[in-house]
């Protein structure tokens, strides 16, 4: 009687050992990531979430809008198509989200962001293997980063995608201007909110020709309201979907507490100052442009730029006719569609 | 680092002093209470508060309005906390504090209760999930990641007695902490505390 029982007991430990060894097979986790891990360097801990497919082990690093954004602020609707082909990494940079450390106020430039990114990589080949590949995609303030990151070391990525980003922050101030002129002036032309690009008139007169620290802020959230007033006019889709369930993944002080605070340290160095359309011919990553014909943020009139000065022998223009700073909300499958078909092509 | 040392040093010697003052009155275990409770603010973080408080000084004031008579009581108390709290949705956000300070306290004849608590003496410790440290082309796996802060808060409470219960009283504290150094600077933070008091005293 003690013998079967010892020998059933036998046969249950070696069933739990196989099936455990089973289960941590990798090829079974890499078809669908759902991992958080972070990346110590220079003094931050920056929280990297990585969802979707990777059994090809392609990995889509994904750097978020702000300065001072969050990482995971991408995901749904047209993400969630990406994520079934490759695997999307969702990071937190420096000084945004859920990212935390300890440096001094010189720790937080661009250049430092940049070696971050490529830190990131460096993490992902160690714990998915060596034969891991990247592309990267930047969306707004992200795009800056991207060309930044792209700039230092450009071999490690297949392929760049730009969303709505800027690579010019220093002329950014004068294309604000223009492009409140040129759309003001369409939108009293056909009798859209009227009073509102009436509005946008009287702020145009009354901001500076040149550049001016507290008139871009002031331009750049007039250009959110202008986007609300398009939408209201429907010339920009509504975002579909979007996660509904980010509010629980951020602390909401914390997050405007570092969006504050990265602002304040990283704006004085960028905006008005830093450009890097001369240094786009250095670029010669396939790329991928995508751009929000309402972009009222980053004006239409940078992708053009961006496409014209890029040395990349592949690289393509999108622009969505509905959507404006976000054609990933707005416009998702088309969105999706672009970007798994690049990802296809150059992988 | 000094002049938490000196702090600490002063806490300690006001502790001693406070002791020999009513030692002779009350026991140790009249004078401590402690409580437990949650912490946390519902949405990012949810937690668990420990803690105590032992008794330093207490003024009783009684007065006679409209024929009634009415008992207001001030203490003074030497606080601790240990929490513990995490966002579960992320695993990003978690971590351990632990703070000392001085509390007053005033209850009302009906047992009501409203307190301050500064905690100059505080130290926050993050928990992050699987980290790896980059340094050059060398990437490592870092053992039991996370992050020490100095933490001083301050908190305000309101509660209630409760007359010959176990659980001696309970509160609701709104806790602001700050966290540094975080990032390139601080950071600060709200959670709320709610739970209950206890206490070992002898039977009379």
């Amino acid at each position: 009687m003690q013998k079967t029982a010892i020998y059933k007991l036998k046969i249950v430990l070696i069933a739990f050992i196989v099936l455990s060894i089973s289960s941590c097979s990798k090829d079974e986790d890499l078809g669908n990531l759902s991992d958080t891990i972070i990346v110590r360097h220079k003094n931050a801990d920056m929280p990297a979430y990585i969802h979707g497919n990777g059994s090809e082990k392609i990995f889509l690093i994904t750097l978020h809008g702000g300065p001072g954004g969050m990482g995971l602020s991408f995901r749904g609707t047209a993400f969630n198509s990406i994520e079934n082909t490759c695997a999307v990494v969702y990071f937190d940079q420096r000084g945004s989200g859920m990212a935390q450390g300890n440096y001094s106020e010189d720790g937080i430039t661009i250049d430092i962001m940049a070696e971050d990114v490529l830190a990131l990589v460096k993490v992902i080949r160690k714990k998915y293997g060596g034969d891991s590949r990247f592309f990267l995609l930047g969306h707004s303030w992200g795009g800056t980063l991207g060309i930044a990151t792209l700039l230092k070391n450009q071999d490690e990525f297949l392929g760049w995608i730009q969303v709505d980003g800027t690579h010019n922050p220093r002329d950014l101030y004068l294309e604000y201007i223009a492009n409140f002129e040129r759309v003001a002036a369409e939108q009293i032309k056909i009798g859209n909110s009227i009073s509102f690009w009436e509005s946008v008139n009287k702020l145009l007169v009354d901001v500076d020709t040149e550049f001016n620290r507290d008139d871009i802020q002031r331009l750049n959230n007039k250009a959110f309201e202008a986007e609300k007033k398009l939408r209201s006019d429907n010339l920009i889709n509504r975002p579909r979907g979007g996660r509904d369930d980010l509010v629980f993944k951020y602390n909401l002080l914390t997050f405007y507490w570092n969006v504050l605070n990265t602002q304040s340290k990283l704006d004085p160095g960028i905006q008005g100052i830093l450009s890097y359309t001369d240094r786009l011919p250095e670029i010669k990553t396939p790329s991928l442009i995508l751009w929000g014909k309402h972009d009222m943020v980053v004006p239409t009139v940078l992708a053009q730029e961006a496409y014209d000065n890029l040395g990349s022998n592949i690289k393509k223009l999108v622009i969505f006719e509905k959507s404006g700073h976000s054609p990933f909300g707005g416009e998702a499958d088309l969105f999706a569609e672009e970007v798994i078909l690049f990802i296809d092509q150059n992988k | 680092m000094r002049k938490y040392i000196f702090a600490v040093l002063c806490l300690f010697a006001l502790s001693l002093n406070a002791q020999d003052k009513i030692s002779d009155t009350t026991s140790f275990l009249d004078k401590i209470e402690f409580k437990v409770g949650y912490s946390g603010n519902l949405i990012w973080n949810n937690g668990l508060n420990l803690g105590a408080e032992y008794l330093w000084k207490e003024k009783v004031k009684t007065k006679t309005r409209k024929d009634k008579l009415k008992t207001i009581t001030h203490q003074y108390l030497f606080n601790g906390n240990l929490t513990f709290s995490n966002n579960f949705s992320t695993e990003t956000d978690a971590g351990i504090f632990t703070n000392y300070g001085l509390m007053w306290r005033r209850t009302n004849t009906k047992g009501r209760q409203i307190s301050i608590a500064l905690n100059p003496l505080g130290y926050y410790r993050s928990f992050l999930p699987e980290t790896y440290e980059v340094k050059g082309d060398d990437v490592k796996k870092v053992f039991l990641p996370g992050r020490s802060y100095y933490a001083p808060s301050l908190s305000i409470g309101l509660g209630k007695l409760r007359k010959d219960k176990k659980l001696t009283a309970r509160y609701f504290n709104i806790n602001l902490m700050y966290r540094t150094p975080y990032n390139a600077g601080a950071a600060p933070s709200i959670s709320f505390q709610y739970g209950y008091r206890f206490n070992f005293k002898k039977k009379k």
